[in-house]
């Protein structure tokens, strides 16, 4: 029963480096928890406090309740893919995958199963007899993953896990990571800074900034009621406008954004007269070719097209509206054709889509840094 | 003007052949990217053609003047490097003004020039500060500056945002695509990542063991692939093997898929008979009351829309999208799905198979 707690956690590096800064972070029995940070936010060192491989200055880590704070890595049941792998360099694939099997003296017919599995899991099959020297990074790190997957822990930290990887392969074992994992049984803490891996794989996100845990909650939760601006911009990319609180009600609040433009909103607690940010994910924003005779919304904002570029499945249009400067719309790129530099529309969300904050301390553009 | 052309470039190491026979035009002001899986020879090519390796056969045109044996510094060439690369010990405004000094350029011109290119890439603010007391997007935007400060009119750049993080690599290749258009400048860029490739470039060159495999604008990649390669490996698509059944009064091809169901898929003139390989992208899915029927094994909300993964009767897995505006399956469910058929491609299936023709290694 693998349930992994950080209590107020602290650590400080040579130099007064704040890599965590008070962190909370409950990992239930059993789930798949994505840190999901920029660089330099302190992910790397929360594995390593949950592992042991770094010792908190102060605060408690617990491991089904119990304080392993002080509980040497060996004993704590928990297997570390680190970042630079870490391999045996005199080992093959195999070996390397079969090493925690064979120490801990597992029936060598079950361990073989176990570890040709993880090795096609992976798709090392073929490069099973090479040696480190011999692979790529993407190669190397796919062993590790398997090797971290042979380990037989109940408790599975994975460091940045596809990082090396090609994209196309990344997009491959994302699927297959997940269902093995679960599969498996494991509780396991994978760290990231890939927002779109973290969604198709956590069951829950903990989304990490300067040290400390800024919200948590299932993908769809982080994605839709993003708790800070930046959370809304760095999960999914959001447009994001400045303005007054007009009113709220039940339903909707009206927001005066700066450029004059008067637009609706997720309700808000926030009195009126506030300064606040509006936030709209770039897939909420809705654009509309103006047509002849067709009526309008109450409410919209007239703007051009100013750039349309070609994503595959999907476009991302810029359209330039006077006064606010761009806003940025993703559509089917089915649609691609409607969409002429120069082109004329309306733009347009539905207001439970649009969520609004007061403006940070900090100041809003230090809030949205993306690194 | 500033083209460039390859004429059977090949560049061989011992035995083994890295880039094999390449021929390729890249037009004044056009952004080209060459994509591939690891090992395909792209990073090869990209230093074939800046200079940096002399090809062992073949040569390189740069508006219709052979540089093969002209050496790197004497080519007119911005190239910008996947680790970043900036000086350590020069402020960012002295990075930028290096290949002006290189150049000679007199120092109050050098100054407007560095500052012009650092401006361009919204950098001028941190002119006076060190490389490493900026983040990572920032250096490279920097280090960008920096090679286009030459003045040069052809840009390399070798995997320029693998380096990033993820969300900073999105925001910054439409700040490449912009500056080089603004600038005019022709671009060769290298890159494994199909969807960075698909967003900044005019036209995809797809690379596969040494060899060009498949040239075309983004759109007809992801919309027409030529190969089953460049359908799997251009964007997430399902896989389906089956045979040629017959054709509708339309024309559209009809498959039998493995286990019997059948289903509509574009306009071919394979044979009967003839064993195929379809392509349909997961946008391309939908859920209907009658069609291939399918047990849903997996769900993900990916922002927008919802990735459903399901296990088909045929034996394969599928995945298809829907709007997060619509109600979704449960796992378990027992889903029917039908497929565009103007947007299912038909493959003949290859004589190695499928596994062999979409390996990426």
């Amino acid at each position: 029963m693998p349930e992994i707690r950080l209590e107020d956690v602290v650590k400080t590096f040579e130099g007064g480096v704040v890599a965590v800064n008070h962190l909370d972070l409950n990992v239930k029995d059993g789930e798949y928890m994505c840190l999901l940070g920029p660089t330099g936010a302190g992910k790397t060192t929360v594995l390593k406090m949950i592992c042991g491989l770094v010792c908190p200055d102060s605060g408690k880590v617990l491991l089904d309740g119990k304080n392993i704070s002080n509980i040497p890595i060996s004993r704590r049941g928990t297997a570390l893919m680190s970042q630079n792998y870490a391999l045996f360099p005199k080992m093959t694939v195999y070996e390397n995958v079969m090493f925690s099997p064979s120490i801990k003296n597992w029936d060598p017919a079950d361990a073989k199963t176990l570890v040709r599995s993880m090795i096609e899991m992976v798709h090392m099959g073929p490069k099973v007899d090479n040696m480190p020297h011999e692979m790529s990074g993407g190669q190397m790190q796919r062993t590790a993953l398997a090797r971290a997957l042979a380990s037989n822990s109940r408790v599975l930290l994975l460091d940045e896990p596809l990082r090396a990887l090609d994209a196309r392969l990344r997009l491959e074992i994302r699927k297959e990571i997940k269902s093995m994992v679960k599969d498996m049984d494991l509780t396991s803490v994978h760290v990231t800074h890939d927002q779109e891996e973290a969604m198709e794989i956590a069951d829950r996100i903990a989304v990490i900034r300067k040290g400390r845990i800024i919200q948590v909650g299932t993908p769809m939760d982080i994605f839709c009621n993003p708790k800070t601006p930046f959370v809304a911009n760095f999960v999914g990319r959001s447009n994001v406008f400045t303005g007054k609180l007009v009113s709220s009600s039940e339903e909707s609040s009206e927001i005066l954004l700066d450029s004059g433009h008067k637009v609706l909103a997720r309700s808000t607690d926030l009195s009126p007269g506030t300064d606040v940010a509006v936030a709209v994910k770039i897939g909420y924003v809705i654009s509309k070719i103006h047509k002849e005779g067709e009526s309008l919304p109450e409410w919209y904002m007239e703007g051009t097209v100013s750039r349309v570029l070609y994503e595959g499945g999907t476009i991302t249009i810029e359209l330039d509206v006077k006064g606010l400067g761009i806003v940025t719309c993703r559509r089917s790129s089915k649609r691609y054709d409607d969409y002429k530099k120069g082109k004329k529309v309306s733009v347009i969300w539905v207001p439970s889509k649009a969520v609004v904050f007061s403006i940070p301390e900090c100041g809003l553009e230090e809030e949205l840094r993306l690194d | 003007m500033a083209r460039i052309d390859l004429e059977h470039v090949s560049m061989k190491f011992g035995d083994f052949y890295a880039v094999n026979n390449i021929n390729l035009t890249i037009e004044d002001g056009e952004y080209v990217t060459i994509l591939g899986p690891s090992g395909c020879g792209k990073t090869t090519l990209i230093k074939t053609v800046s200079g940096i390796l002399r090809p062992t056969e073949g040569k390189v045109l740069f508006d219709g003047r052979d540089v093969t044996d002209v050496p790197l510094e004497d080519r007119d060439n911005a190239y910008v490097f996947q680790n970043i690369a900036l000086f350590s010990n020069m402020t960012n405004r002295e990075n930028a003004e290096y290949s002006p000094r290189v150049h000679d350029i007199p120092i109050p011109e050098k100054r407007k020039v560095a500052e012009k290119y650092l401006e361009l890439v919204d950098m001028l603010s941190r002119a006076e500060m060190f490389p490493q007391e900026l983040s990572g997007g920032e250096q490279q935007k920097v280090a960008i500056a920096r090679a286009l400060s030459s003045g040069s009119k052809t840009l390399m750049l070798d995997e320029p945002l693998s380096a990033l993080d993820a969300r900073v690599r999105m925001e910054l290749r439409y700040e490449i695509r912009r500056l080089v258009k603004e600038l005019g400048i022709t671009v060769l860029h290298v890159t494994h990542d199909q969807e960075e490739a698909m967003s900044v470039s005019d036209k995809i060159v797809l690379m596969k063991s040494g060899k060009v495999h498949d040239t075309a604008s983004p759109r007809d990649m992801y919309d027409n692939p030529k190969s089953i390669f460049a359908a799997y490996f251009i964007g997430d698509t399902n896989l389906l093997e089956g045979f040629i059944y017959g054709r509708t009064k339309k024309g559209y091809t009809v498959v039998h898929l493995r286990g019997g169901p059948f289903v509509k898929a574009e306009i071919s003139n394979l044979k009967q008979g003839s064993p195929v390989v379809i392509s349909v992208r997961p946008e391309n899915v939908h859920v209907a009351t009658d069609g291939l029927g399918a047990e849903v094994k997996a769900k993900a909300f990916l922002g927008a829309y919802w990735s459903i993964r399901v296990l088909a009767d045929t034996g394969d897995y599928i995945n298809y999208n829907i709007s997060d505006n619509f109600d979704t399956p449960e796992i378990g469910d027992r889903v029917m799905l039908v497929f565009n058929k103007k947007r299912t491609k038909v493959f003949k299936r290859p004589e190695n198979g499928l596994e062999e023709a979409i390996k990426l290694e």
